[in-house]
Order: C-alpha cells, then sequence, then structure tokens
C-alpha cells in the first residue's frame, strides 16, 4: 500500500519532467505518453480499491517540510482519488486532439500532471499540513492552465485566479497556525478528540476562506466565472470538477472533525451555501457565454454541497441523510462538469467561439453530442432516472426531516427557526429549478435553434467529423455513468456512500428505501415547474431581443455594474488599499531623512543665534569699553600750496606744449599730479609714524635723550 | 592561530591587492582574487569546524581586549558568511567585467571577508564593536564602486546612518560595561544583578540603544532608509551580500547584545520588548509595501530585505524558543534567498541593461534558467511551501502564538501573512511577466541571453538550496534549536 501510495503521488510528477523532455523532441510521443500516464494513474486509482476500504493507518515521510508528510486512505479518500484519476484520464484522452493547434503545450502537460499529482495527494493527506502543502502546489500549477493561450483575457483571469488563491493560501495558512496553536495537533485523525471543548472559530474562518476560495463559495466565487471562459475546456473540466472539490475536501474536515455538530459553524455553512447555491444559478441565468454559464453553474452546485455540508451538521445524531446527499453531490458534480466541459471542448474546437449567438446551431444533425450534453444537463438538473436526482433528493431530504424536528420537538430551534428553514428549502427548490432554466438555455440554444446566418448554419452542419474516436469515445463513457448511477442508485451509489461514510464520522448510514417514490419526486416535481416557468417567461421573454431584421437573440441582461471583482476587489485591493497604506508607509520611509534633514536646520538656526549671540558681545564691548575712536573726516585732496603750484605748471605747460614740446607734448594735469603726490608723501608719513620701527627709532631716540639728560644733568652737578 | 589567519590573510591580501601595480591581464587579477578569495573560505572554514575555541589577542585596559571565541551561533553565522561571500565573489568575476577598477572591489571585497571572520569569531563586545566598525568602513568602497554621483551619495548615506548606529551601540556599551561582570559573550548573559539593583531604566534606555544601533544594519524602522539608496547604486554581487551578509551582521549584534550580554529574561515584558516588536512589526509590513509599489527592480529587492530582516527581528523580539529558532533559520534562509534575487537582478542587467520592472516583460524567453532560479527563491521569500522561507515562517508564527504576548501575539502571524502576500505581489508578476508575456510578444524574435556560467552555476546552487533547505529543514532546524535552547 506504501508503495502504491507513493506512486499515485510522485508518478505524475516525475512523469511531467519526462514529458516535458520527450516534448522537446517529439511531440506525437509526448501526447502518448501523457495518455499513457493518466490512464496508468487510473488504473493504479482503481487498484487502491483491493486493498479494503478499512482504516489503513498513516504513512509517514517524516521530517519532510519539517513536520513531515503523511498520508492514509479510506473509503472517501479512495473514491475521490479514483475519480480525480478518471476525471484526468478523460480529459486527458481529449486532450491531444482538442491541442492540436495549441503553442507551448509542453508546458501545460507539465503543470497538468504535476497538478494531478498534487490533487491525489491532497484527497490521500492524513494531516492539514501535507494538504496544505500539496493544496499550494496545486494552485501554483493550475495557475498555468488558466493562463494557457496568454491572452489578455487570459492573464487577467489568470492573475484573479492566482490572486485568490494566494490570498486563500495565506488565510489557510492562518487558520492551520491557530489550530495547531490550540490543538497541538494536525493530524485529521486526531482532530476530533483534540478539538473538544477549543474555541476554533476563529481558525475555522480563516480556514474556510482558504478552503472556501478555492471550492467557489460566495464571496470567493469570483474567480470561476472569470477562468473557466479563458482556460482550455479540458482544464476547465479539472477546475471545476476536482479543484473545487479539494476546497470541499477541506469544508468536510473543518465540519465533520473540528466543528462536528456544532450549530453556529453549521448555521454559517448552511447560510453560505444558501447564497452561493442561488446567486450562482442567477449569474448562470444571466450568462450568453457557454462555458461562462458552466461556471456559474459549479458555484451554484458547490452551494447546493455546502446546503448539505450545513445541515449534516445541524441534524446531530440523524445525519446520515446529509452526509449521503453531501458526499453524492461532491461527486455526481465531478461526472456532471466533466461531461458538460468536454462538450464545450467539442465546440470550442471546431467554432474557436463560446458565445450563445455564434455557436448557436452548432450542435444540430450531431446526435452524439446532443446526447452527452443531456446526460449531464438532466443529471445536473435533478431529473428522476439521473444521478443528481438522487443527491438532490437527499440533501433536500435532510431539510425536511429537520423541518420535521422542529415541529416534533425533536430539534430545539436555534438560530434559525422553522420559517427560516422554510424559506430555505424553497430557496433549495428555485435554485433547482434555475438550475434546469439554464441548462435548457444552453440546449435549446446549441442543438435546438438554427444560426442566425444560414451560411454559418451549413458550416456547422457539415462539419464531420467533429471529433475523432478517442474524443468520442472518453466523452460517451463520461456521459453514460450519469444515467447508470441514477437508475440504480440502490446498487451503486448506496455502497458508495457506505464506503465514504466512515470519513465524515457516520456509522450504519440508513438508505432511503425508495428513491422514486412520490414524495421525493415532488421536489424535483416543483423543481421542474418553476424550471419551466422561468424558461418560458423570463429566457425566452426577457433574455432575448429581437433584432431589426427579426432574429431573435440572446442578450446580457446582468448589469455590468454588478461585478464584485471589478466593483469591490479590485478597486480595493488593488488602489484603495495600496494607495493609503502605501503612502502612509513613504511618509514613515522618508521619516528618518526628513528629520535629519529638519535637525541640520534646526541646529543651523540655533547656532546662528549662538553665532549672532557671541557678535552681539564683541558688539556691545565696542559700543562700551572697546569703543573705536572716532573716524577721522576725509582728508582734503591736497593743499593750498600743491593746488597753487599746480595750476602754475598747468599754466606753464600750455604754451611749452605749442613750442617747444610739439613733438612730446605734455598732458599730465599738474594739479592732480601733485595731489597724488602730496597724498601718498603724507600716507608714506602715516605708514612710518605708525610702523613699529618708527616706534623703535622714536623709542631709542627717547632713550638717548634720557641718557643725554642723565649725563647732562650728572655733568652740570 | 586559525582564528588570526582568517582574520587576516584575506585582509593582508586585500591590501596587497590595493598596493600591486595593475595587472597587465585580466586573468591574472581574477587568479590572485580566486586564490586570496578560498583561502580566506578554507581558513574561515577550517576555523569554524577545527579552530581553537579561544584566542586572546591583546588588552587595551582592564575590560578591554581583543579576543575571539567560536561557539554555535557564531558558527552559524561563519557558515553563511563564507558560503554567500564565497559564491557572490566567484559570480563578480564574470559581472564585474562591465565595471571598472575591478582590482579596487576585489581588495575591499577580501578585507571585509576577513574582518567578518573577525566578526562572527568576536568573543566579547570590545572585539565585536571593533570589526563592526572595521566593517562598516571597508565595505564602503564597494557601494560606491562605480563613482556616480548617485553612487557616492549612496555611498555616504550608508556610512552616515551606519556611524549613527554605531554610536548609538557605543552608548550602551558605556553602560554595559558598568553593569556587566565582563562583556564577554556568554550564554544568558553577565549581567552584574547588584550593580543592576535601582538602575534598571538607564540600562533598558542602554539596551534600547544598542538594538536600535545594530538594527540600522539590519534596517529596521525608523534606521532603514540606507538601504533603498544604497542598493541600486552598488554593484549587484555587492548588493547581495549587503543583504545577504551585512545585514544580517546588525542581526548578530542583536542577537550578542540581547542573548548573551544583557539576558533574554531582563528585557522580557519591558517596554523595550513592546516597542522593538512594534517596530519590528511596523517594518516588515512598511518594507513590503514600499517593495510592492516600487518599480526599480533592486530597489524592490531592497525594500524587501528591509521587510524580511525585520521578520527575523520580530522573531528575535518575542524571546521565544521556537520564535528565536523561526529567526535564525530565516537568518539562514533569507541569506540565500536574497543573493538568488540580487544576481538574478544583476545577471539582467548584465545581460540586457534593465533595471525596471515593466521592461522584464518576456525575459524568462531570453534566459529561463536564470528566471527559474528567480522564481524557486521568490517561493522560498514568499513562504510558499515546500520551499525554505515557509518552514521559518511557520516556527514564526507558532513562536509568537506561543509566546503569550496580548496583542503581539496573533498581530504578529497576521502582519507576517500580509507581508507574504505583498511578497507574493511584488515577486510573482516577474515571473508570470517573464515567462507568460502574452500572446502578442514575438516568440521569434527572442535570443538567448543566459548569462555564462560563472554567473548561472551561484544563481543555481542558491536556487537549489533554498528548495532544498525546504524539503529537508530537520538537520538545521535541530542544530538551530540546540542553540536556541541554551539562550532562551
Amino acid at each position: 500500500m506504501i508503495a502504491l501510495i507513493y506512486l499515485l503521488i510522485f508518478m505524475p510528477m516525475a512523469a511531467a519532467l519526462l514529458s516535458y523532455l520527450i516534448g522537446r523532441r517529439a511531440k506525437t510521443a509526448r501526447d502518448a505518453f501523457v495518455c499513457l500516464v493518466v490512464v496508468a494513474e487510473f488504473v493504479l486509482s482503481l487498484t487502491l480499491h483491493t486493498l479494503g476500504w478499512g482504516d489503513h493507518g498513516v504513512i509517514s515521510l517524516p521530517g519532510i517540510c519539517g513536520m513531515g508528510l503523511h498520508f492514509t486512505l479510506d473509503g472517501f479518500r479512495a473514491i475521490y482519488v479514483s475519480i480525480a484519476c478518471f476525471m484526468w484520464m478523460m480529459t486527458g484522452l481529449f486532450s491531444p486532439e482538442y491541442f492540436a493547434h495549441y503553442h507551448n503545450r509542453s508546458r501545460y502537460y507539465f503543470f497538468n500532471l504535476i497538478t494531478l499529482g498534487a490533487t491525489v495527494a491532497i484527497f490521500l493527506s492524513a494531516d492539514l499540513y501535507t494538504t496544505f502543502i500539496f493544496f499550494e502546489l496545486m494552485s501554483l500549477a493550475s495557475y498555468v492552465w488558466v493562463a494557457q493561450d496568454e491572452k489578455p483575457a487570459a492573464l487577467r483571469a489568470a492573475g484573479t485566479y492566482l490572486a485568490v488563491a494566494v490570498m486563500g493560501g495565506m488565510a489557510l495558512l492562518m487558520g492551520l497556525f491557530l489550530l495547531y496553536h490550540e490543538t497541538g495537533t494536525l493530524m485529521i485523525a486526531e482532530l476530533p478528540a483534540a478539538c473538544e471543548g477549543k474555541n476554533l472559530y476563529a481558525a475555522a474562518i480563516c480556514m474556510f476562506v482558504g478552503f472556501g476560495a478555492k471550492a467557489g463559495a460566495f464571496p470567493m466565487h469570483i474567480w470561476l466565472p472569470k477562468a473557466h471562459p479563458v482556460a482550455p475546456a479540458p482544464a476547465s473540466a479539472l477546475l471545476s470538477g476536482i479543484l473545487t472539490k479539494t476546497g470541499i475536501f477541506g469544508l468536510l474536515v473543518i465540519s465533520c472533525k473540528m466543528l462536528l455538530n456544532d450549530e453556529l459553524w453549521s448555521t454559517f455553512i448552511l447560510l453560505v451555501g444558501v447564497v452561493t447555491m442561488f446567486l450562482g444559478a442567477l449569474l448562470a441565468l444571466f450568462s450568453v457565454d457557454f462555458k461562462r454559464t458552466l461556471a456559474c453553474s459549479s458555484v451554484s452546485q458547490i452551494g447546493f454541497i455546502m446546503v448539505g455540508l450545513g445541515m449534516f451538521g445541524l441534524l446531530g445524531e440523524e445525519n446520515s441523510l446529509a452526509m449521503q446527499g453531501t458526499f453524492l453531490h461532491m461527486m455526481n458534480h465531478s461526472l456532471f462538469k466533466l461531461v458538460l466541459f468536454l462538450t464545450a471542448a467539442v465546440i470550442f474546437m471546431n467554432t474557436h467561439k463560446l458565445d450563445l449567438n455564434e455557436i448557436r446551431g452548432f450542435g444540430r444533425k450531431k446526435p452524439l453530442l446532443g446526447f452527452c450534453f443531456l446526460m449531464g444537463a438532466l443529471g445536473i438538473g435533478g431529473i428522476p432516472m439521473w444521478s443528481g436526482y438522487i443527491s438532490k433528493t437527499l440533501i433536500h431530504e435532510s431539510i425536511v426531516e429537520y423541518i420535521h424536528g422542529l415541529q416534533g420537538g425533536h430539534f430545539l430551534p436555534g438560530i434559525l427557526t422553522e420559517g427560516h428553514m422554510h424559506a430555505i428549502e424553497w430557496i433549495f427548490l428555485i435554485s433547482g429549478g434555475l438550475t434546469l432554466a439554464y441548462m435548457c438555455k444552453l440546449y435549446v440554444a446549441v442543438f435546438v435553434e438554427r444560426n442566425e446566418d444560414p451560411a454559418v448554419q451549413r458550416a456547422y452542419d457539415e462539419k464531420k467529423p467533429y471529433m475523432n474516436r478517442i474524443s468520442a469515445a472518453a466523452l460517451t463513457i463520461s456521459a453514460a455513468v450519469i444515467p447508470y448511477l441514477g437508475a440504480s442508485p440502490h446498487e451503486t451509489m448506496d455502497h458508495l456512500t457506505d464506503l465514504a461514510q466512515s470519513f465524515f464520522g457516520v456509522e450504519h448510514a440508513a438508505h432511503v428505501a425508495l428513491y422514486f417514490n412520490w414524495i421525493n419526486v415532488k421536489g424535483s416535481f416543483i423543481s421542474l415547474c418553476v424550471g419551466t416557468f422561468v424558461y418560458v417567461l423570463v429566457v425566452r421573454g426577457w433574455m432575448m431581443r429581437r433584432e431589426l431584421s427579426g432574429i431573435r437573440r440572446y442578450v446580457n441582461r446582468w448589469p455590468a455594474f454588478l461585478d464584485l471583482e471589478e466593483a469591490v476587489y479590485r478597486p480595493v485591493l488593488l488602489r484603495l488599499l495600496p494607495g493609503v497604506l502605501g503612502t502612509v508607509c513613504r511618509i514613515m520611509d522618508g521619516f528618518v531623512d526628513v528629520l535629519a534633514k529638519a535637525l541640520i536646520a534646526i541646529g543651523s538656526v540655533l547656532a546662528g543665534i549662538a553665532d549672532i549671540f557671541v557678535d552681539g558681545i564683541v558688539v556691545l564691548l565696542r559700543r562700551t569699553i572697546y569703543r573705536d575712536s572716532p573716524k577721522p573726516a576725509e582728508l582734503e585732496e591736497g593743499n593750498a600750496l600743491t593746488h597753487s603750484l599746480g595750476m602754475l605748471l598747468n599754466s606753464m605747460t600750455q604754451p611749452l606744449n605749442k613750442t617747444f614740446r610739439r613733438n612730446r607734448e605734455e598732458k599730465r594735469d599738474f594739479e592732480h599730479w601733485l595731489v597724488l603726490k602730496y597724498a601718498s608723501f603724507k600716507e608714506n608719513l602715516t605708514v612710518i609714524g605708525r610702523s613699529l620701527s618708527y616706534g623703535l627709532v622714536l623709542f631709542c631716540l627717547g632713550l638717548c635723550a634720557t641718557l643725554l639728560y642723565l649725563l647732562i644733568s650728572a655733568f652740570l652737578k | 592561530m586559525l582564528i588570526l589567519s582568517s582574520v587576516f590573510v584575506p585582509v593582508l591580501w586585500g591590501v596587497m591587492l590595493l598596493l600591486l601595480p595593475e595587472f597587465k591581464s585580466r586573468g591574472r587579477l581574477l587568479t590572485v582574487s580566486g586564490i586570496g578569495l578560498s583561502l580566506a573560505a578554507c581558513l574561515g572554514l577550517a576555523a569554524m569546524l577545527g579552530g581553537e575555541p579561544e584566542l586572546f589577542l591583546f588588552s587595551f585596559g582592564s575590560n578591554l581586549s581583543v579576543y575571539f571565541r567560536i561557539d554555535e551561533v557564531g558558527r552559524l553565522f561563519a557558515a553563511v558568511v563564507i558560503f554567500v561571500w564565497l559564491l557572490a565573489g566567484f559570480y563578480a568575476f564574470e559581472y564585474m567585467k562591465h565595471e571598472k577598477e575591478e582590482k579596487r572591489y576585489f581588495g575591499f571585497y577580501l578585507m571585509v571577508f576577513g574582518i567578518l571572520h573577525g566578526l562572527v569569531f568576536a568573543g566579547n563586545m570590545v572585539t565585536f564593536y571593533l570589526c563592526y566598525e572595521l566593517m562598516t568602513l571597508l565595505s564602503f568602497p564597494l557601494i560606491l564602486h562605480n563613482r556616480s554621483k548617485e553612487a557616492i551619495m549612496g555611498g555616504l548615506k550608508y556610512l552616515f546612518y551606519s556611524l549613527f548606529g554605531a554610536y548609538l551601540v557605543l552608548f550602551g556599551l558605556f553602560f554595559l560595561n558598568k553593569y556587566t561582570t565582563v562583556l564577554t559573550f556568554l550564554p544568558e548573559g553577565t549581567l552584574n544583578l547588584d550593580a543592576v539593583a535601582g538602575n534598571e531604566t538607564i540600562l533598558l534606555i542602554a539596551v534600547f540603544s544598542m538594538i536600535l544601533g545594530f538594527s540600522v544594519k539590519a534596517g529596521m524602522f525608523p534606521l532603514h532608509a540606507w538601504l533603498p539608496t544604497a542598493h541600486p547604486v552598488a554593484p549587484a554581487p555587492a548588493s547581495a551580500v549587503m543583504s545577504g551578509i551585512i545585514v544580517k551582521v546588525g542581526v548578530l549584534g542583536i542577537i550578542r547584545v540581547v542573548y548573551y550580554l544583557v539576558g533574554a529574561d531582563f528585557i522580557r515584558g519591558s517596554w523595550v520588548q513592546t516597542a522593538w516588536m512594534s517596530l519590528s512589526l511596523i517594518t516588515v509590513f512598511m518594507g513590503s509595501m514600499l517593495a510592492y509599489r516600487e518599480k526599480v527592480l533592486k530597489k524592490r529587492l531592497a525594500y524587501s530585505t528591509v521587510s524580511q530582516a525585520s521578520y527575523i527581528l520580530f522573531g528575535l523580539s518575542l524571546l521565544q524558543a521556537q520564535a528565536v529558532t523561526g529567526a535564525l533559520l530565516h537568518v539562514v534562509f533569507h541569506a540565500i534567498i536574497k543573493s538568488c534575487l540580487f544576481l538574478f537582478a544583476g545577471a539582467v542587467i548584465f545581460k540586457t541593461g534593465k533595471t525596471r520592472v515593466e521592461e522584464l516583460r518576456g525575459i524568462g524567453k531570453e534566459m529561463p534558467v536564470a528566471l527559474w532560479c528567480y522564481t524557486f527563491a521568490g517561493a522560498a521569500l514568499i513562504g510558499i511551501p515546500p520551499a525554505s522561507g515557509f518552514i521559518s515562517k511557520w516556527h514564526l508564527a507558532l513562536g509568537a502564538l506561543g509566546s503569550g504576548i496580548p496583542v503581539f501575539s496573533w498581530l504578529g502571524p497576521v502582519v507576517l501573512l500580509i507581508s507574504a502576500l505583498l511578497t507574493a505581489g511584488y515577486l510573482l508578476p516577474i515571473t508570470v511577466q517573464g515567462f507568460l508575456p502574452g500572446a502578442d510578444y514575438g516568440d521569434a524574435a527572442v535570443k538567448k541571453k543566459e548569462p555564462g556560467p560563472v554567473m548561472l552555476l551561484p544563481l543555481l546552487i542558491f536556487a537549489v538550496l533554498a528548495l532544498a533547505f525546504g524539503l529537508f529543514p530537520t538537520a538545521l532546524t535541530e542544530y538551530i534549536s540546540a542553540i536556541v535552547g541554551g539562550i532562551v
């Protein structure tokens, strides 16, 4: 068993690398190799069932990633691994034809197989640490699916997908931190005992955001309607059919292992489920894009599953019906979406369009395709004899059972009263009706109506073969499973629930004796009536518009501003929060630099003041003690002597210039010249008078005079 | 002798390089530098593994001596220093081809290598402080290497911030000298409780000033601003070692002060711890946010370092065993990861001259191996399992929850995760646009621009290690837990 489990997880990952290497040499060989791998994986997953479905204990790879990886196997896990591998096999067999004209196929296959290994590992994980590690790996690897064709819309949707995945991953991690801190274990099997009496709502909410984001629960459902239309259809089938179920797997762990039968938590899950279920169906009804409708339908069906899970928690001891409904609807939805998205794949690979008005009439004269689509549509619509009827009936039954319990006093009305439950029952039935209506819309548009352009219709009609044999076989087998399960519920589905029940903590679940009696069929009948009513009045009446040419076209009546992603998430997360917080951070970032500059400025002002202070003292001193002598008056230029002498010389030069000095005229102004001479003479006198040597000379003269005086006085005595 | 030679041989080798005349050929320069680098690394390794446990060199006075002692924390940091310094050094052999004055670069590079050995092997605070200052001064020329105006201004900013920090440390050191029995690093601290009695406040202020002083190198708000200025202007391998190693030296300083001199018990529950936790958490968020809004790749990575280094500081500030384990793990992982990211940025600059993020569209078609390395390192930095950053963050968050400190015990993990989200926001788009440039991107015109093996090999080694430590962290975690067990 150990080898088998490791093989299941790591074989696809090793094969991924190998396929990439092969793909660099030979593309056909690579395609064949990938098909071989997915088939081998499915066969391996079937051999899991030969091991028996009981508890197999835990297999560990100790030390890997710190806490070690832990895997285990039980009935539920074995079944879901098989379903995952079945879906991978069918989409894998379909892929060579679908991707024939794509670029970068090796990249797609590489990440496809990595995701396969990671997804299988999630379903086999025995502790939430392992779950988380592979959950992240799966999210990142599947990102490449969405971005595969690299068109702007695809890259944008892929960005949304990645953002939701990363944010969800962070929330999940926070939840795990809290859970591990409270309980000291992440082993799923140990959780029920460890969680006894602990307050785990904070952890559960964080984990809900993480797992719910992947599952597509409101309000984290935004990635589904964006990512599915742009992703390659086989990838959409996997995203919708299996990857969302890994999220549900996580929610199951919360509801069945951590907060089993917790009323507050179950009510929360139930209400979120109701909103998701109804909103998804409504979005699907409005959509005019084939794959977008299917994507919104996935959101809605996840809501159905969550309603079942909520009822499972509320019903306490009597939860076996809800458990069966939840589990079977999980499984059925995977199978429906496989068929439906493969149909979409056939349409897209022939027409390269998905708008209902453009692909209108494609399915005419293609009975096989029509049959396969119808199986999926009837299944998801919950029509008796198809498998969806069984799971929806079980969930409906559990709601009814709870209402009866409330009426009979078996359950005490808590948060939800009987009136609330009646409302929920009606929303449930109406959502079922909406499911039928949008499936009807797709079927009529593609398989019944004619295209508005006769030339296009002719081209559609003449398209043969529209898929190769392998693709056709994959599609047909996927479709045939649905009525087979639906027609023999006691032989097939009851057994499956018996195998899965231990995971839910249910033992010896009681089965519904008769699925096809009037009480059970009544719910389906109400949905059918609602669906017919909605289709005829709303879809045909309001959602189609007659053009000038007289042709009625499908129009999208959904108000464009009602888009959670564009109206709320993107503006808030990409502009508002980074804008506001970024500005705050920018201010903090420059804080010290500004502070340093401010300090320098203040310092220089202070220093200036200090500077002035010292200067002030000097000024004060000069005004008082060290007063300067008064500035001498401006000296006159020259004196009377220089002026008169100068004028005399000037008057003499005039005649001389005209006579003796005619050749070399005297041009000097003697008056000015003499003034300068006089000034320089005076300056020299001043300089001499102030010089040290002059002082010394005077000093010397003084000394000599003194000496002379002494000598004279001595001599006279 | 081994300790001494591990310090002085690289320093002397570096001095020799600087003094020698210009080499005739580039090959000779690389040979001489390469021998110096390898020798230094070998001596460092030998000292770390088999050297004498302690070495008393000389004394300035009563309590002031140059003294080396090799302990477990020192070994851990020594291993990181030697490994990253060596690889980034060899990377520079090719990268520095497009810068001038390679001789000067390698000369100073070797000198800092020697000083770093002294730092990690320092046995007391005086030695540590001495080497710390020397490291600041000698690494200064690495930053302003190309001597453009921006580079010189960036280098000066680095210098002034570092000196300011060093003075804060010195201020605290005076008081520590008074209130400790010795300044030798001993687990549990060396406080002289008789002297401390009655003087707790002044000692707390001293400790806080030392934490702040060392946090300049570790880039903690409010003294982080040199990082985003200095990193983009330095040559890429220098940026790598600054983020990888020099930032970590600040962390080591704080570890030495808090856990080996003062002792964790002294500041537990005090306002110093609260302030330290608050500042580091603010930095974690602020760094990521600014990195998210930054458009120049190397500057973005510098802001990222600001944020990530504060993950470490936050872990240390909790004074709780698991959180400190996480912090030390993050020291190792961040050194590896951030070196890888900067070397990628360098490879892009070297090959294409592109520095801005939006120019990197389609880079994965031109240099796929380098971008894969970047992607793995980036995933590790974000903390996506099974890459290494996840392991350290796991311990950090659980340590925070386990510390039981009101508010911070849950606020810490929340901020760490929001920052991780922003990290994804600033790292992943480069991978995404690099590998998925859009359908209109001309595939045909793409020319392979993969860097040569000398640059690619360090990148690959770092990337593989970033992943491998995440897959097999047990041995390292146990080693670090053992260290932490002795000090907390």
